[in-house]
């Protein structure tokens, strides 16, 4: 289930080298499926390299903060 | 320091107990699908259960501290006390079926010491269209493209699908 961060390719240690091989994958779905949006596959592959807890997590604080904003 | 986090040990206790107790539940909605990857926010986690209620379910909600509130003709059941603030009790969801053939295509997903059934995230939006609420169908394209990201990024065999 859990998309692990890519540990071969793009040097692991390199943000800018991991945001790249990101953005590549996140076109290839985009050739691949022409109706998707680029900005929600990006913000899903981020997603999809973190565990599911923090996944969770983050959508929690983001909601939350959303009612406290209302 | 990092900063506390809504869904932690007390939540995931919960969630053992659920599991230890052999009760019948899925993980369902938007916190469903954030777990699976896509960029939806949400305040609450829905757990749908087979049957309420359920014997099973109140051994788990004792042994963490917390108690049931039966429906009432203008309440929907609720989870009240320790580790079950974030939970809302869901009854019904739209467009799907029973809960036994969505249990048995349960994704499993891990959260912390236990692993968990979590309705896949093809079938989320499947519910999400059945609603037709305008909440729900605009966020229908964040999910729809985070499924897009599964396909061609995780083998066939993802339990999202």
């Amino acid at each position: 289930m859990t998309i692990a961060p890519k540990a071969t390719g793009p040097d692991a240690a390199d943000p800018t080298a991991l945001a790249l091989a990101r953005r590549e994958r996140a076109r290839a779905v985009c050739d691949a499926e022409p109706e998707a949006s680029f900005e929600n596959v990006w913000h899903a592959l981020i997603l999809l390299e973190e565990p599911p807890l923090d996944r969770l997590n983050r959508s929690l604080i983001r909601g939350r903060a959303a009612t406290v904003q209302r | 320091m990092d900063a506390p986090q809504p869904f932690s040990d007390r939540e995931i206790a919960f969630l053992e107990a659920l599991v230890a107790e052999g009760v019948d539940f899925l993980v369902v909605g938007l916190a469903a699908a954030a777990l699976q990857g896509a960029p939806a926010v949400t305040q609450d986690v829905d757990l749908w259960f087979r049957t309420l209620p359920d014997p099973r379910l109140m051994r788990a909600l004792t042994a963490v501290g917390a108690s049931y509130l039966p429906p009432t003709a203008s309440t929907p059941p609720l989870l009240v006390g320790a580790g079950t603030e974030l939970f809302d009790v869901v009854v019904h969801v739209h467009g799907l079926d029973t809960f036994a053939e969505e249990a048995g295509r349960a994704a499993r997903i891990r959260l912390g010491r236990v692993e968990v059934p979590v309705l896949p995230l093809a079938r989320i939006i499947a519910s999400k269209k059945a609603t037709g609420r305008p909440k729900d169908l605009s966020i229908l394209p964040a999910l729809e493209d985070t499924l897009r990201a599964h396909r061609h990024t995780a083998g066939s065999d993802d339990p999202a699908h």
